[in-house]
């Protein structure tokens, strides 16, 4: 009954509402909001800024490298375990292929997909502690924050229970939790996973046509 | 006649918009940007965290403008906006940022901290929360056309008296000369040196120039407190004058801010192009000398250092000028660890220096700048921003330290050929 | 006719009972040995009973397989490790020994401490800061030795949890969940300590990098331990960490090291380990885990409930003065000294106002 659920109507209603609140959010953001231009004579092109802003954020800038190398390192640690795993770990793959978008592509062999999730659990924690013992980060963090990481350390784990696929039950609580997570993730933090590309490009244009080396 | 509370509230509402949605959106509260700001590193104080301090508008994204937050709103279930949200928030903004903008540099993903800084000041001057110092100041302004309350009369006598001191030529409100030069008061009652080195320099290079006794304050407390009405009305003022003398080009002198305002912000705030260039004297002077109209003789053998002021390198893209022209008269120039788009600011911007009350605050972040300079080890630090000027020597006094703060004009004047 | 039927008949069945015993004799044969083994002693020692050498031509070949005498490595097309052993025999001592050795004692082991602990917190209750509160904060713990602490604390839990199912969850699981369900708890256990298991090597790792410069032994720690730590009243003094916390250290390392190696040898099979070698892993794994987890019940009661104003040294990084006078008082005096020279004791002793802000009601 559960399984038929979660395999049937509620995979389908995580998926509408990732697709439409996702695509939503960035509407809002893209077209319905940015009528403004800018009245100043630039010096440089925005665009460039805009795309160098986009590859410049991803690595830290040395003056304070050394201050955040907790969350650098932490940081890198998990969002590349975590979409190593998620985009290339076999039964991930093979369930893309199934329910989405139709064909294959590489996967990684079964020990990369177990060093990739090690690394991920490994930074996933070390970063969820740093947001909790670090002054700033603790009177930071809002409600949102620690719900979408303990969402997200929940896929995780009951994606780790499930390896031994011994039991469907246990694929059936991996796929529940990422479905709440997919339905949580347009209204929280997480859509940083889209809109850092829009933040970072509207700072790059102002940076950018001001002629600041970005 | 509504609450300060709902003032606030209203302005804050009026001012979300694209950027602010994104960047609200993408911040994963990572405290990143504490550690690139002074007001941070210098007290390890958590609630001087740079997006921290833009709580008051964040709140006030999150209840009208996210759905969680409709809904919730609407159910009665999130806490309202209190008259504390924005009280408490007063000497956050307006003490501890100096707008320099440099958590900007560092936030991972890419949100300007400084622009939202920036819109929650709007929301505490519509709501009334400004300090004494910048209220009085923008009183000032709007008055006398300066925060220092000096009047033309004030610029005139200044003016005749530098010419007679020095024997040299400052044309006052001279229709259709190439540049106007804009002046903060600043430079006119306290490094009147400046003005005697623009004419030496300009003289020489023979351009046609001017000053305005009309309207030549370019600083802009509107700006400062984040009163956009104010700030256009400031503006306005020098648009008016610009015209009656046939301006084509307008010459930010050594001020920060009144460079990103007329270069930058000015055009946006008043919602149209302007009808002339604007240019930082260090980019006319590095130009000049370019073309060859420049010359210089000597050297100055003292070892030096530079100080970027914010917003001329980071905010403004100032970066090279300077250093083109200081490698041209002082051979030990040597620069501090971090510099151009990452120089640490002097504490002073964003309206803390005219802002009394913050002052043991500034001092404290100033040790930022101290460490910078002890190691260098230099006899004399080169700035190209008055108000970075006063607040550099203001911090080395503090510090009994022996470093004299020169202006870069007066330092390339005194080396003419 | 029915005589020479008869004859036949009784033939017949002579034959068969032949058979039958012939069969007997050599399905029996192998247990001769059995027998053999057993009276051996009495046979020796009975020197008047000539021991009879009845030898079944199979006897070394069944010797071999079970290995009886030494160990043998027969020969398979099969390439593998131990694919030339047909029975291990250790096998059967390491089954013994984790049903009869290590579950119940383990559990006597754990219910003891736990009782202790109790009976000690019933008696002494919670131990008060002498004075108060100064409202004056030492620093502690730095930011990377917090991470490190509560980094290994949650690895250590999940494997700890996750072992004790799979060590102990039968007795209690099947009973409520039913022998499918505690096989699909089990296989999940099993795969989050396989997969998290790596991680603890991480922890201990940082634990050692990061902790070992205060957590070398000294005479100091004699007087300590000869007074029992003042837990029995009397005043001690320590330095930053006292005897018994270096002796947590230490035990973490040990056993942590221990934990982590023979971890590995168990959770990667791929380098040729033997079944001998994961077996003696597994013994020496599951001692080690449950002395660590018992030790690690009175650590967290000192910790917590036990010592009043420690918990936040590790989750705040600061405690007060009081407290670090009465327990690490020559850490305090240290302390004070560095920040009297620093002067403004900004560094290393901050002020209650610098005291790092609460959390607020987010959203
Ligand atoms: S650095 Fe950027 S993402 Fe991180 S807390 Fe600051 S504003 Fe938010
Ligand atoms: S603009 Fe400068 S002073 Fe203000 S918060 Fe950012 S780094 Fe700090």
């Amino acid at each position: 009954m559960f399984e038929q659920l979660v395999d049937g109507i509620f995979w389908n209603i995580a998926l509408i509402v990732f697709f439409v609140g996702v695509t939503w959010r960035l509407i809002t953001v893209l077209v319905l909001r940015s009528k403004r231009i800018d009245y100043s004579v630039a010096r440089n092109s925005g665009v460039s800024g805009a795309i160098m802003a986009n590859i410049r954020g991803f690595y830290p800038r040395k003056e304070v490298s050394g201050r955040i190398r907790l969350q650098v390192i932490a940081g890198y640690m998990f969002h590349l375990g975590f979409f190593v795993v998620l985009f290339f770990a076999a039964p991930h793959v093979k369930f893309i292929a199934q329910n989405i978008t139709g064909f294959t592509y590489m996967t990684i062999p079964y020990w990369g997909f177990i060093v990739a999730s090690e690394i991920a659990f490994a930074g996933l924690i070390l970063l969820w502690l740093h947001r909790l013992l670090n002054p700033v980060t603790r009177l930071i963090s809002k409600r949102s924050d620690h719900i979408a990481t303990i969402l997200v350390f929940v896929v995780m784990l009951t994606g780790c229970m499930a390896l031994g696929e011994a039991s469907s039950e246990l694929r059936v609580l991996h796929r529940f939790s990422v479905e709440l997570l997919m339905v949580y993730f347009p209204f929280s933090a997480l859509m940083h996973a889209f809109m850092f590309i829009p933040s970072r490009a509207f700072t790059g244009v102002l940076l950018g046509r001001r002629g600041v080396n970005v | 006649m509504s609450t300060p509370l709902e003032r606030g509230v209203d302005m804050l509402k009026s001012q979300v918009d694209a950027r602010v949605e994104s960047y609200f959106s993408s911040c994963t509260h990572c405290g990143v940007c504490a550690e690139a700001c002074l007001f941070y590193t210098e007290t390890d104080d958590p609630r001087y965290t740079p997006i921290y301090k833009t709580e008051p508008l964040r709140k006030v994204w999150q209840q009208n403008f996210t759905l969680w937050g409709k809904l919730s709103t609407s159910l009665g279930l999130s806490k309202p906006m209190t008259e504390n949200d924005l009280s408490d928030w007063e000497t956050l903004v307006y003490d501890g940022c100096s707008m320099c903008s440099r958590c900007t540099m560092v936030c991972p993903v890419g949100i300007d901290i400084a622009y939202l800084i920036r819109k929650v000041k709007e929301g505490m001057a519509a709501a009334g929360f400004v300090p004494e110092g910048l209220q009085g100041a923008s009183e000032r302004a709007l008055k006398f056309g300066s925060p220092m309350g000096l009047t033309s009369k004030g610029l005139l006598s200044a003016v005749g008296q530098q010419k007679k001191e020095h024997d040299i030529d400052i044309p006052v409100d001279v229709v259709g000369a190439e540049y106007l030069v804009m002046l903060s008061s600043n430079e006119v009652v306290l490094y009147t040196e400046f003005l005697t080195a623009i004419s030496k320099i300009f003289s020489a290079a023979g351009i046609t120039w001017t000053v305005s006794s009309k309207y030549f304050e370019a600083t802009n407390t509107g700006v400062q407190m984040g009163d956009s009405v104010i700030a256009a009305q400031l503006l306005e003022r020098l648009l008016e004058v610009a015209t009656e003398l046939k301006i084509k080009t307008v010459v930010s002198p050594e001020c920060g801010h009144a460079y990103t305002t007329f270069r930058w912000d000015g055009p946006n705030i008043l919602g149209r192009e302007l009808p002339f260039n604007v240019v930082h004297i260090m980019e006319l002077l590095d130009q000049l000398r370019k073309d060859g109209k420049l010359k210089t003789t000597g050297s100055f053998d003292e070892r030096l250092t530079y100080h970027d002021p914010c917003n001329i390198s980071r905010r403004g893209g100032v970066l090279e000028q300077p250093r083109n022209l200081l490698n041209q008269v002082a051979p030990n120039f040597v620069e501090m660890n971090d510099k151009k788009e990452m120089n640490w600011c002097c504490g002073g911007g964003g309206g803390v220096s005219s802002n009394e009350r913050a002052e043991p605050l500034r001092l404290q972040v100033f040790n930022v700048k101290k460490r910078q300079l002890d190691e260098l080890d230099v006899t004399t630090m080169v700035t190209a921003c008055s108000n970075c000027r006063t607040m550099l020597e203001e911090g080395l006094e503090e510090n009994e330290m022996d470093i004299e703060v020169v202006s870069i004009t007066e330092l390339i004047a005194d080396h003419l050929a | 006719m029915t005589g020479i039927k008869d004859k036949k008949s009784a033939r017949m069945r002579k034959a068969v009972y032949c058979c039958v015993l012939s069969l007997l004799f050599v399905l029996a044969a192998p247990l001769i040995p059995y027998v053999i083994d057993a009276h051996a002693e009495d046979v020796t020692s009975s020197k008047a009973n000539k021991p009879v050498a009845l030898q079944h031509p199979g006897i070394n070949l069944w010797n071999d397989v079970r290995q009886r005498n030494e160990v043998t490595q027969g020969s398979s097309q099969v390439k593998g490790v131990d694919s030339g052993i047909l029975i291990n025999k250790t096998g059967e001592d390491w089954r013994r020994f984790r049903m009869e050795m290590l579950m119940p004692y383990g559990a006597y082991f754990m219910a003891a401490i736990v009782t202790a602990i109790v009976l000690f917190f019933l008696l002494r209750g919670k131990l008060r800061l002498p004075g108060g509160r100064s409202g004056e904060l030492v620093c502690r713990f730095t930011l990377n030795q917090r991470t490190a602490h509560w980094f290994a604390v949650g690895i250590f839990w999940l494997l700890g949890i996750t072992g004790l199912i799979l060590l102990y969850g039968r007795f209690v699981l099947i009973p409520l969940l039913g022998a499918d369900g505690f096989s699909i708890t089990a296989s999940a256990c099993k795969e989050m300590h396989n997969l998290i298991g790596p991680l603890f090597l991480l922890a201990v790792l940082a634990l050692l990098v990061l902790y070992i410069k205060d957590n070398f032994f000294n005479r100091d720690d004699i007087t300590w331990i000869t007074k029992g730590g003042g837990m029995f009243g009397g005043h001690v003094s320590a330095a930053r960490f006292n005897a018994g916390e270096k002796t947590w250290f230490w035990l973490v390392m040990i056993f942590g090291f221990l934990l982590c190696i023979t971890g590995l040898i168990l959770d990667f099979s791929v380098f040729g380990q033997g079944r001998e070698i994961m077996a003696l892993s597994h013994v020496i794994h599951g001692i080690s885990a449950l002395i660590l987890i018992t030790v690690s019940f009175g650590h967290i009661y000192l910790g917590t409930i036990g010592v009043e104003g420690t918990l936040e040294g590790m989750t705040t990084g600061y405690v007060d003065a009081n407290w670090a006078k009465s327990h690490h008082d020559l850490w305090y005096e240290e302390m004070s000294a560095t920040a009297e020279e620093q002067q403004g004791i900004k560094q290393s002793v901050a002020s209650s106002s610098t005291k790092p802000a609460s959390s607020p009601a987010g959203d």
